[in-house]
């Protein structure tokens, strides 16, 4: 915050709440990036709600979107992803999402690093942002932060007899879904042993049905483990939440289990770069054997 | 169009609304031809005229002996446009260039016309790889209402012979008497003008920074730095340009003893004015001259080379 210090005493900026507190010494997590295009399309991918919890911790920084109680989303990533990671306890505040992507986007497509700073409670997030092909530029950005909202916690139980996993090749899973009915109300996602294997069927308003099928044999798919069979139906408006994700995930796990609860990681990397995952946790909707 | 481009030596008439002619002068009189035949000079012309289509519905244009202007209005209502005007030498884009007022002792000849036809009308010039243009001709005349004909001849890849794709574009003759209301707006005096040389980032950031305040801040200084701020509820934004080359507010304008007191000014404009110029520019430049007048103005200039410069002024605001 050089420039800006200075400009508030100019009297240029007026709120002097969204300089850095002069009550902390230290700042609690500094963190480097040396390219933004990864986390900046990760967090575009999450940003489904006005407000975002940002949580840091030795394990590295996650960023969760809710919506309702039903959909939520966290971005992770990990300490080695970032070129400089230093983190003070666990600091943790939630952020307006669209005034965070707004600000990562700042310079459009040209490649810019960014260094994310926050010192403590009331204070504003800082980031700094130069673009690489310019050294004459730099933006300095506080964005204001308010009391974090604690995340719901949900958890898919990993010695379940009935957890089920796939994992596919992200790009073929997209096309997938782009071409589903997209008028449909529900999805249902059948995942057995036996064929067909991987089934999604679309159920729309007016009865109408299409489904599309995936052998473990297929190309698409990385892994596939199951041990029983699970049948459970979502919103479809929640599903169509992770498409952003998506459309540029490398590989997407697809996890789940007998009580429906849907658990999808998505890789994201871009480049050589380190990779980082956004996982979404979406709950089902309940009578399955109703009609 | 592409019809229409297919037959050789056609003859397109763009007529969206008839204007008539109005009473006191002669066309007889009146004259304006101008030729282009450089395919930069071309393309760049087209380029203007793309910008300002961008900006306005219409756009005026007076032609002078030495020089063309293209002017475009600040619109008050729905679009948020600022007035933006282009000053052309036409020795350097026209070879062949001609005018003749109304009457011996007049100057000008001056023209309203729609920026999106005369735009469309010049489109064949953009054409890259496809088809190559030879020359470009502007003609003021008069069918069954006063017209600026665009003839450009075409050489298409898989045909030696040249056609020509014509557009005529209405205009409106203004008469002398209401020039005063069309004239040349005149570059502000500004205590500070900095040369950013980043358009393409500058263009970019603008064009976020509009979703995050209604008002941008200005803040130069004669050290070279250019400090964009913009705050809101929810966020704070400084962007500083550096090291940038400055320009020294011009003496003869400027008048003896208004030398620059102040190391630093600032102005606060409209944040959606500002994107819509940036947004709006379609020419290649990199560069371009900003200048602050105290809680005044914003004042931008892009030269697009020596003799052909576009102009605008981004009004202050109260924050």
């Amino acid at each position: 915050m050089q420039h800006s210090k200075v400009l508030y005493e100019k009297g240029i900026i007026k709120n002097r709440k969204m300089l850095t507190q002069s009550q902390y010494e230290n700042y609690n997590l500094v963190c480097r990036l040396e390219h933004i295009k990864t986390l900046y399309s990760s967090i575009k991918a999450i940003c489904f709600s006005d407000f975002g919890t940002l949580q840091a911790s030795e394990d590295g920084l996650l960023i969760t979107v809710e919506q309702g109680k039903s959909i939520q989303a966290t971005l992770f990533i990990a300490p080695a992803f970032f070129a400089e990671f230093k983190v003070d306890g666990s600091p943790s505040f939630s952020v307006k999402m669209n005034v965070l992507a707004e600000c990562l986007s700042l310079f459009g497509l040209s490649d810019c690093s960014i260094k994310i700073l926050y010192k403590g409670e009331g204070a504003p997030l800082l980031l700094l942002l130069e673009p690489h092909d310019d050294d004459q530029v730099s933006t300095e950005c506080s964005i204001k932060t308010t009391n974090v909202e604690e995340p719901m916690e949900y958890d898919l139980d990993a010695n379940s007899s009935s957890l089920n996993t796939i994992f596919m090749r992200g790009p073929d899973l997209s096309n997938i879904f782009h071409e589903l009915d997209k008028a449909a109300d529900e999805f249902e996602f059948t995942i057995s042993p036996l064929k067909p294997h991987f089934k999604i069927t679309t159920l729309g308003v007016m009865q109408a049905e299409s489904s599309v099928e995936v052998a473990k044999s297929s190309d698409m798919v990385i892994l596939f483990n199951c041990r029983a069979t699970t049948v459970a139906r979502y919103k479809s408006q929640q599903i169509k939440l992770t498409n952003k994700a998506m459309q540029v995930a490398s590989k997407v796990a697809i996890k789940t289990d007998a009580s429906g609860l849907l658990e999808m990681h998505f890789m994201m990397q871009c480049d050589d770069q380190e990779e980082m995952y956004v996982r979404f946790f979406i709950t089902p909707l309940l009578e399955v054997d109703g009609n | 169009m592409t019809i229409c481009e297919k037959l050789r030596n056609s003859s397109v008439t763009e007529c969206a609304a008839i204007k008539l002619c109005q009473s006191n002068w002669s066309l007889a009189a009146m004259k304006f031809r101008a030729k282009m035949l450089d395919v930069l000079y071309m393309r760049e012309f087209q380029a203007i005229a793309a910008t300002l289509a961008k900006l306005a519905k219409d756009c005026v244009m007076i032609v002078a002996q030495e020089r063309m202007h293209f002017i475009v209005n600040e619109e008050h209502c729905s679009t948020s446009s600022p007035l933006v005007w282009v000053s052309i030498a036409s020795k350097d884009y026209f070879p062949e260039y001609q005018m003749t007022p109304a009457r011996p002792e007049q100057e000008f000849i001056v023209l309203v016309m729609s920026a999106m036809h005369l735009s469309r009308s010049l489109a064949v010039l953009r054409s890259g790889s496809s088809s190559s243009v030879h020359s470009c001709k502007l003609n003021l005349k008069q069918i069954q209402f006063p017209c600026i004909s665009v003839i450009a001849s075409v050489v298409s890849p898989n045909s030696s012979e040249p056609r020509e794709v014509v557009h005529d574009v209405p205009v409106t003759v203004i008469p002398a008497s209401d020039w005063a209301s069309f004239m040349l707006p005149k570059v502000p005096n500004t205590q500070i003008v900095l040369g950013v040389p980043s358009l393409r980032l500058l263009r970019s950031l603008i064009d976020k920074l509009k979703n995050i305040s209604p008002s941008l801040i200005f803040h130069g200084s004669t050290a070279g730095e250019l400090n964009l701020v913009a705050e809101s509820e929810m966020a704070t934004i400084t962007t500083r340009f550096s090291r940038l080359l400055l320009h020294k507010p011009d003496q003869g304008q400027s008048g003896a003893g208004a030398e620059t007191s102040e190391p630093e000014i600032s102005c606060s404009v409209d944040t959606r004015k500002a994107s819509a110029f940036f947004n709006a520019l379609q020419l290649p430049n990199e560069e371009i001259m900003i200048g602050i007048d105290s809680e005044r103005c914003i004042c931008l200039q892009l030269d697009i080379r020596s003799n052909v410069v576009l102009h605008s002024i981004l009004p202050a605001v109260c924050v």
